[in-house]
């Protein structure tokens, strides 16, 4: 009886142990245990925990890099609008990041544009991932 | 020890090839099964709800709570959307200015037809709504369309299904023309999959969370969706289409919410009524 249960248990287990844990994963996890700025190791490297948008964001806030992340946020959430996938907030994000612009508030209009970006990302993310996944939802 | 060793492998086995089935069956164009959907959805809601019969959900969430059945019951008494029903007949029956009238565009000079859409148009190789023809009626005799959310088309609609109150639910997925089955499955899909901002499926709150607290709100159950649209909407105070609820559920989940009548939307009414096979239309309805 002590041998099945120890193998039921071995094999349970098994997927968990054997999978190693992906950038991805190891990064969502440092992110949400410890926000941003934090200095997390994956295999034996060093990486911090924030999102490619807030590195663009960490520029010197000047009008001409503000417009420039606006420019690439809208960009983006033009490709998660293709795909059906726009968030609702992300456009009134983007307009009140050329708002800071015209009110010379660069930095703010940075962090924005940067927030809005990350938006557009995930919706896309989102996307690709309800493609493969959307009929976990069906019922069996 | 052999029993358990047996009974674990079996379990094991049976697990395994229903997680095969899962995986394979239902998703793509080659093992959609629409029938095999509309049921596997009625035994859903049957387990879940032991205690409801599958005709009263078109009764949506007052078919599975007590309590919010009792004031919907009450709200019956006297109809909200009895007015605009009567506003709706004045419309439906006011000639155009060529003298021709809704009842030339539709079969059966369109009473109680409600129960027939959306239906798939081989001719035009999409989903039609029944509010999509009561504006190309209009535009075919040189009116302008109505706005799709409420007023008037909600009106004309609700006349529309009035007449086909009790008329069983009867859409058809032709078989000789692979791109209803096509629109059907874009529709499911739509359903099914997790979007916006709070990454929430339809199915997440109307078939997994159905009557599971939102904050104050009780989710319907998926099954009976459509059925009594348009409806009067004590939020709204008013009638609104189906569309219009579309783009209200699609903003709650904090995506920008797509525009009425747009294609997928259209598929997703295809696949919702589908499943909703053999129910009645009971139109228009009064919800929360």
């Amino acid at each position: 009886m002590k041998k099945v249960i120890a193998i039921t248990a071995a094999l349970a287990l098994a997927p968990t142990f054997a999978a190693a844990e992906s950038f991805q994963e190891a990064f969502e996890m440092n992110r949400a245990m410890h926000g941003k700025n934090h200095v997390f190791e994956w295999n034996g490297n060093k990486y911090n925990t924030n999102h490619e948008e807030e590195v663009e964001a960490a520029v010197k806030a000047t009008k001409a890099n503000a417009l420039d992340l606006i420019a690439k946020a809208k960009a983006k959430n033009k490709e998660a609008a293709e795909v059906g996938f726009e968030w609702k907030l992300t456009g009134g994000i983007i307009k009140d990041a050329e708002k800071a612009v015209e009110a010379g508030e660069y930095r703010k209009a940075l962090d924005l544009a940067a927030q809005a970006k990350y938006h557009s990302r995930m919706g896309i993310q989102q996307h690709a991932y309800a493609q493969k996944h959307w009929h976990l939802s069906v019922p069996q | 020890m052999k029993i358990i060793k047996k009974l674990a492998l079996g379990l094991g086995v049976a697990a395994a090839a229903q997680m095969a089935q899962a995986a394979d069956s239902g998703f793509d164009l080659k093992t959609v099964d629409p029938e095999a959907d509309r049921i596997a959805l009625q035994n859903y809601f049957k387990s879940r709800f032991p205690q409801a019969e599958v005709s009263d959900y078109v009764n949506g969430i007052y078919a599975v709570d007590a309590d919010s059945r009792e004031q919907w019951e009450e709200l019956e008494e006297f109809p909200p959307y009895e007015f605009a029903v009567e506003e709706g007949e004045v419309l439906f029956n006011t000639p155009f200015a060529n003298g021709k009238g809704y009842a030339d565009c539709f079969e059966n000079g369109g009473v109680g037809i409600r129960q027939n859409y959306p239906y798939w148009s081989k001719e035009e190789g999409t989903v039609k709504t029944l509010e999509m023809e009561i504006n190309e009626c209009r535009e075919a005799n040189g009116e302008k369309p109505l706005k799709w959310a409420k007023g008037d088309i909600a009106k004309i609609s609700a006349y529309m299904a009035w007449t086909s109150r009790d008329k069983e639910i009867n859409i058809e997925i032709p078989a000789d023309d692979p791109r209803a089955k096509a629109a059907y499955l874009d529709g499911k899909k739509f359903f099914y999959a997790k979007r916006g901002q709070l990454n929430l499926s339809c199915a997440n709150c109307h078939v997994q969370g159905s009557n599971i607290r939102i904050r104050a709100d009780l989710p319907s159950p998926q099954l009976g969706h459509t059925s009594h649209f348009p409806v009067f909407r004590s939020k709204w105070g008013e009638l609104g289409t189906l569309h219009r609820r579309y783009k209200g559920c699609h903003k709650d989940s904090r995506s920008k919410p797509l525009s009425h009548q747009v294609e997928v939307y259209r598929n997703l009414e295809y696949f919702q009524s589908y499943m909703n096979n053999g129910l009645v239309i009971n139109g228009p309805g009064a919800r929360k």
